[in-house]
């Protein structure tokens, strides 16, 4: 075991360019599946949080069901969606990596709205009487609004995140963990692991734990911070 | 000002019925009653914020400023948040002054005490000039030094700006130092309009009487 993560660690200072495929492939999915997911996921959660609407509470019933939606479900899916028997097969995007990030993106986005309106549904009610009472307009209102949530809006960002890096169902079914092409941190692991091959599992599993950490951290930093 | 008579119902219970109301300018009317006798829903219908059972605004064509019970501190610093309501530094740092938090420009809203919110909303909503200022018990959180000094400011802008001020007040003694007029309300009715000295010292109703007599008054 020690010997393995030695290795390992070995391995992460070398620079190794299968290793590095593999961060930069995991970079690419998540960066923009978690962007993707904040710029439709915010404005839905603080409509959701500060509207009142017809068929708001069926929509929110929806949003939490998908919040827990397993993985597998969602990679099965879309498998099914865009395999050779499914109805979007002409746009040939199974096992590419724009697949793996629109199901991440259902995936997480579900996750910023519930976030985002579970903090605006508390906020909301009384900055709003505040800001009617001073005569503001609707416009005036929302940048308020806005500004009340930087924090949440960030941690939404970080957990979001947190779950693309570390969700493997949906990936492995759709990215099918094609080596220099659609492997992953996670469905690398995986892989190597089921071969006997310890060490790059290791690494990943080191870089994984590491990047955990570091959302922890700068969230706890920026909480203090934009909470003021 | 005149206010158009209006009912509100909550789950089919009338909670609050009122006639047509004189509001005059330049006055301070303070409405008191105990509590949920409809005081506050008072003030959110005057202010547009809440709707009466009739669908439409009960005054229109003036412009109205109310401040909540409970005001809420944008999250910026304290100077930051009454200049929201009017690009006035100078202004906002006479208002800070004669408040007592001038100190407490720099510092965020959202870290000052429930006496110091208070004050800086009412700063806040002072910046700007109504023809209808509502205030909603806005010393509640205030000690007795700031609240000597918030009526003072808030009659002094009430006569300067010839605005009507209506002033929601659980205190009798307030209403007494600071207010020209008064409305008693009790389970959600007014029992009593008029002169503030004429209200508090000769009532004509007897329900007045009873509920001045509970403040020892």
């Amino acid at each position: 075991m020690g010997s393995s993560i030695q290795k390992a660690i070995e391995l992460i200072l070398s620079a190794d360019p299968e290793l590095l495929n593999i961060l930069a492939t995991t970079a690419r999915v998540c960066l923009t599946s978690s962007i993707l997911a904040l710029v439709i996921g915010v404005p839905l959660g603080i409509l959701f949080g500060a509207e009142r609407f017809p068929g708001r509470r069926v929509l929110l019933v929806l949003n939490r069901t998908l919040i827990g939606m397993p993985p597998v479900v969602c990679g099965l899916l879309f498998y099914m969606l865009f395999s050779g028997v499914g109805p979007f097969r002409h746009l040939h995007l199974l096992f590419t990596v724009k697949l793996m990030i629109l199901a991440q993106v259902v995936l997480i986005t579900p996750i910023i709205i519930g976030i985002m309106e579970t903090f605006v549904a508390d906020t909301a009610p009384a900055l709003r009487e505040t800001a009617r009472g001073l005569g503001f307009g609707r416009i005036k209102e929302y940048r308020l609004l806005i500004n009340e949530c930087l924090y949440s809006i960030f941690s939404a960002y970080l957990l979001s995140f947190a779950r693309a890096i570390a969700e493997v169902g949906a990936v492995a079914m759709v990215g099918g963990a094609i080596a220099w092409k659609t492997n992953v941190m996670t469905t690398a692991i995986m892989m190597y692991t089921n071969r006997g091959s310890f060490t790059l599992g290791i690494a990943l599993g080191l870089i994984l734990l590491t990047l955990s950490l570091l959302v922890n951290v700068v969230l706890s930093l920026m909480q203090g911070r934009l909470s003021r | 000002m005149k206010t158009t008579a209006f009912t509100k119902t909550y789950n089919r219970r009338v909670v609050l019925y009122l006639p047509e109301l004189e509001l005059p300018k330049g006055k301070i009317t303070a409405v008191i009653g105990p509590n949920g006798s409809g005081k506050s829903t008072f003030a959110k219908i005057l202010a547009g914020i809440e709707r009466s059972d009739e669908k439409k605004p009960i005054l229109s064509g003036v412009k109205v400023g109310y401040l909540p019970q409970k005001s809420f501190p944008f999250r910026m610093s304290t100077e930051k948040n009454i200049l929201q309501n009017g690009n006035d530094p100078a202004r906002a740092r006479e208002l800070m002054h004669a408040l007592g938090i001038e100190a407490l420009a720099g510092q965020s809203a959202k870290k000052l005490s429930g006496g110091e919110t208070a004050r800086m909303a009412l700063c806040r909503i002072l910046m700007s000039r109504y023809d209808l200022l509502i205030l909603d018990e806005p010393t509640t959180a205030m000690d007795m030094e700031s609240t000597l000094a918030a009526e003072k400011l808030i009659r002094n802008i009430c006569r300067e700006q010839d605005c009507a001020l209506v002033l929601i007040t659980h205190s009798i003694s307030q209403a007494k130092r600071i207010s020209d007029r008064v409305l008693v309300l009790q389970r959600g009715e007014l029992i009593e309009q008029g002169d503030v000295q004429k209200v508090l010292l000769t009532p004509r109703s007897e329900e007045t009487r009873r509920f001045l007599d509970f403040y020892g008054l």
